[in-house]
């Protein structure tokens, strides 16, 4: 019988490794996680690069609407969810795409996202009822709004998504990743504009680039480096 | 600017490893720049999961450290002792990590709350009954049921089209024959030409290091060419992120062994062979995990290579799991994730008030199978109850069977615990609830159920 194993093996976490602070991957560079992974709603919200005081502006009075209209991975849920920790009183549903709809509550304003899968018979019973609305979809319902008696206010997404803020959102979710004091690394602008020149407005797309970044970095020393000139794997050549 | 800063210190090195079930030593530390109310500075060991999936969390047990006023330029020092929790293990792969910790926070009343937290490294010493989860199999009879009554379903619908309407066979069939035809190539086909193959392993419940034999039996049905039989032996991180059509699968495989049973060979007509079956574990594999959204599985692929023809396949899930002795169940912490059965009182009204159940359920939220048992033990029984008002529905969902006739629906919670609830309000409370706001309401419900979607209790009220 014969057999061959693969190399391609964790290091064991239990194992104290020397140099290595409490075994913890990214010890080496003074950070408890990969900066880089899936966040909790609270974290996203807290961690947003978004002018809330513009958005909510949209929202001041009855019957006043905001759309957020963008492509996957834009930024539409994040700014959403800056706006709920924003508004004490702000309520938040997502609709699910393979789920019937399921509750929504009152709050003001009522943030739903994914709005395009509103049930046309709840959409109208919901724009009737006339409460400050913002609305992230796919597909553009200022006609509903306004057929409903809403001021509709629309945001395209993605134009914004530049190397700032790029740059600031990155840097933002480093600094939460903290394991101590003193200090973490940086993304620099020179990076978050390579970023923006190879993944466009895609800020999914670059934070999905920089968790396999500093991924492949998990135990090491020296320095942390986000943009690779030969990326491991896929292959990405900047 | 936040009133106080929060910073802990743990009383061993970082790199100290705590036996699960232990206990956890250690300081907060509150460096105060102005005068504070404090209305709680609680600490508590829990864990989370960070990496590519939804983050996964759990609690054991939560202390209020101090009550009571900061003064500024204070600096004060907290001791606490807590359980550390005994699964899931601290694990760092590519994919998926889980990390216990302390955290440890400020309740400030109209302001932040400052907060702070600290990882650090748990090994299990429970045994495997305390790891084990039943969740994979309950999911699977889901699938099973709910695709078998799907094919029941377009079944007849099939027949009835077929009878309308030939033409409509098209329209109707294609898709289900498509899935049949998928079927018969993964399936059917193999055993056409091998006939009924049987493959076993001594044991699937196993711990780091141990060896696993077994033996796959064939008597093929005619002379089969087979390019090789071999095993894939595969450890993979599974973690799911978003939710919907948002929702991505990460799959990260990070151990893999290819066992050859046997060369290129003929299997000749009625004739039976045995393979022997034996392969051994590192003795550093991490445990099998099963948590919200985040997996680790172990599996074994077997595979009979037929040239030319579908390959017989079949994946045998591995657990692996400490090996340690069991712990005393009077020794652990009262809040673990696993818990305690739900108690026998629980099942006669009258015997149970409401804050009792709220306290179950609260300390069971983590853990579906055990959330499940407690609300199935309390569904149909009536409580005097007081729950605080959060927000009218304006919508209860088309799957929401409990709505009154004119009625409508609430978000509250009770008080301590804050156990989210659902309230199902009849017509004739409307107008109190109108009046009361965001304000507490007392009056008499029946619990009907627990809302998965959004964790809440469901309560009808009662009519006074």
């Amino acid at each position: 019988m014969n057999s061959t194993p693969s190399v391609d093996r964790p290091i064991p976490p239990l194992e104290s490794r020397h140099g290595h602070r409490g075994g913890l991957p990214w010890a080496w560079c003074n950070l408890w996680r990969n900066p880089f992974g899936e966040l909790t709603r609270e974290e996203r919200a807290e961690l947003a690069v978004v002018d809330v005081a513009e958005l909510a502006a949209g929202v001041q009075g009855e019957k006043a609407a905001v759309q957020l209209i963008g492509d996957c991975g834009r930024g539409k849920t994040t700014r959403m969810l800056a706006l709920w920790r924003h508004f004490p009183d702000a309520s938040y549903v997502y609709l699910d795409e393979d789920l019937p709809c399921g509750a929504i509550a009152e709050g003001n304003p009522l943030l739903i996202d994914e709005a395009q899968r509103l049930p046309r018979k709840v959409m109208h019973r919901i724009f009737a009822v006339g409460l400050p609305l913002v609305l992230a979809t796919h597909r553009d319902l200022t006609r509903a709004l306004k057929k409903a008696g809403y001021r509709v206010t629309t945001y395209h997404l993605g134009d914004t998504n530049d190397a700032r803020l790029v740059l600031e959102s990155a840097n933002r979710r480093i600094e939460a990743s903290r394991l101590g004091p003193g200090s973490v690394p940086n993304l620099s602008l020179q990076d978050a504009n390579e970023l923006v020149s190879r993944f466009g407005s895609d800020i999914r797309g670059i934070e999905g680039y920089l968790y396999e970044q500093v991924q492949n970095q998990a135990y090491s020393d020296g320095e942390m480096r986000f943009v690779d000139c030969v990326r491991k794997g896929r292959g990405l050549y900047l | 600017m936040a009133k106080c800063d929060l910073s802990i210190v743990l009383e061993k090195d970082a790199d100290f490893i705590y036996d699960g079930g232990g206990t956890i030593r250690g300081k907060v530390r509150v460096d105060v720049d102005q005068n504070v109310k404090c209305n709680g500075l609680e600490v508590e060991s829990g864990w989370k999961t960070h990496g590519r999936g939804n983050v996964a969390t759990g609690n054991f047990t939560s202390v209020t450290l101090f009550e009571g006023e900061w003064v500024g330029g204070q600096v004060v020092e907290y001791p606490f002792e807590l359980p550390v929790g005994d699964w899931p293990p601290s694990y760092h792969g590519h994919y998926l990590n889980i990390d216990h910790c302390i955290d440890a926070r400020v309740k400030i009343p109209w302001g932040f709350d400052p907060k702070a937290s600290v990882p650090f490294l748990m090994r299990p010493t429970c045994g495997p009954e305390a790891a084990v989860s039943e969740k994979s199999t309950k999911a699977g009879a889901f699938v099973a049921t709910f695709v078998g009554v799907f094919m029941l379903i377009w079944c007849s619908g099939f027949l009835f089209f077929m009878a309308q309407n030939p033409l409509s066979l098209v329209c109707v069939g294609i898709f289900p024959l498509l899935f049949l035809g998928g079927y018969a190539v993964k399936v059917w086909l193999p055993k056409y030409l091998l006939g009924e193959v049987t493959c076993e392993l001594s044991q699937t419940v196993v711990t780091p290091g141990d060896s696993v034999s077994g033996e796959l039996v064939v008597r093929p049905r005619k002379n089969v060419n087979v390019n090789a039989i071999t095993i894939d032996f595969q450890a993979r991180e599974v973690c799911v992120s978003g939710s919907g059509s948002n929702k991505t699968t990460h799959k990260h495989v990070f151990f893999e062994q290819a066992i050859e049973l046997e060369k290129a060979t003929t299997l000749q007509a009625g004739q039976e062979r045995r393979f022997p079956i034996s392969f051994a574990l590192p003795s550093d594999a991490p445990y099998s995990i099963e948590l919200p959204s985040n997996r680790l599985v172990w599996a074994t692929t077997m595979r009979i290579d037929i040239p030319r023809w579908p390959d017989w396949t079949k994946e045998i899930a591995l657990q692996v799991l400490p090996s340690g002795e069991p712990l005393d169940p009077s020794a652990r912490p009262q809040a673990t994730l696993r818990g305690t059965d739900a108690p026998s009182s629980l099942a006669s009204e009258g015997e149970i008030t409401f804050a009792e159940t709220a306290n179950y359920l609260w300390s069971a939220r983590e853990n579906p199978d055990q959330l499940e048992a407690l609300v199935d033990a309390v569904t149909g029984l009536s409580f005097r109850l007081e729950a605080f008002i959060e927000r009218r529905l304006l919508y209860a969902g088309t799957e929401d069977p409990h709505l009154f006739k004119g009625g409508y629906a609430v978000w509250a919670h009770f008080g301590e615990p804050p156990l989210p609830l659902v309230l199902y309000v009849p017509q004739e409370l409307g107008d109190e609830f109108e009046q009361l706001g965001r304000d507490r309401w007392i009056g008499q419900g029946t619990v009907v159920g627990w809302d998965r979607r959004h964790q809440r209790l469901q309560i009808k009220l009662e009519t006074r």
